[in-house]
């Protein structure tokens, strides 16, 4: 990886298209500016691992949620037992 | 009662308090922004997020500290806002709201995005996916079903329910 020293206000090219400025900097953070051509998406790295593990969550098949909760029932004898009778009332659908 | 049309259950009747709105929607769902919260007792401790606006969409959810019991909740002054909520104190997961995880199922075993947590503000329902910016939770912890989940891991939060 390419390690650049910039200070306040100082810019790094990346090709001809994109422009990255620092435009502040803060004790823990700072503040980054950035110029790329609207077509190439630009977002903080933690949203993309977010928004890729939303899409993979969003596909569970009935027959994959049933056996998830086959999986987690053993475990959850004790627990269910409890809350069971908490929830009774409250039980969403019938 | 209204009626909703969901991916697993048919059609569902439900109480409108379940009614959740993410006024910003879910990082790759943005234009869905409202959800009904559906627990039932026979796949307890699960929550589905079925989308109101789209049948074929629903999130398969349970809460937080089923999953990691050590859980700490940290949101942005941003996601604070979007519930609601005072940025002057970080709120209280089961008291001022509902904290849950996402599910994945993948072929190793479910994973829980611990990263970014479902937050619902329990006084008015508004919901964020709060993506936390320096947090060392991983999007994809590994829900062990060897594991025993303690039962004080089960916060009493069927109100929303």
């Amino acid at each position: 990886m390419l390690m650049m020293s910039r200070r306040e206000r100082e810019t790094i090219l990346i090709g001809d298209d994109i422009e990255i400025v620092i435009a502040q900097i803060g004790r823990s953070r700072v503040k980054v500016g950035i110029r790329a051509p609207r077509e190439m998406p630009v977002m903080a790295r933690e949203l993309k691992l977010v928004r890729e593990e939303n899409l993979a969550a969003a596909v569970a098949s009935p027959a994959a949620v049933s056996n998830l909760l086959k999986k987690l029932h053993p475990t959850l004898q004790v627990v269910r037992k409890q809350s069971d009778e908490v929830n009774v009332g409250q039980e969403a659908g019938t | 009662m209204p009626v909703l049309k969901t991916k697993h259950f048919g059609k569902l009747s439900y109480e409108t308090p379940s009614e959740l709105e993410f006024p910003v929607g879910l990082p790759g769902f943005d234009d869905r922004k409202r959800f009904v919260a559906v627990r039932l007792v026979e796949s307890d401790p699960l929550i589905y997020l079925q989308s109101m606006e789209d049948p074929a969409l629903c999130f398969i959810t349970m809460p937080i500290l089923a999953a990691d019991p050590q859980y700490r909740l940290k949101l942005t002054g941003e996601d604070l806002g979007y519930l609601g909520l005072k940025s002057t104190r970080q709120p209280r997961i089961g008291d001022d709201v509902l904290c849950l995880t996402v599910l994945s199922i993948r072929e190793a075993g479910p994973t829980a995005n611990l990263l970014a947590p479902i937050v619902v503000n329990l006084r008015n329902r508004k919901a964020v996916q709060a993506v936390a910016p320096e947090s060392d939770y991983s999007h994809q912890f590994a829900l062990m079903p060897q594991e025993a989940i303690p039962q004080e891991a089960m916060p009493q939060e069927g109100a929303v329910c």
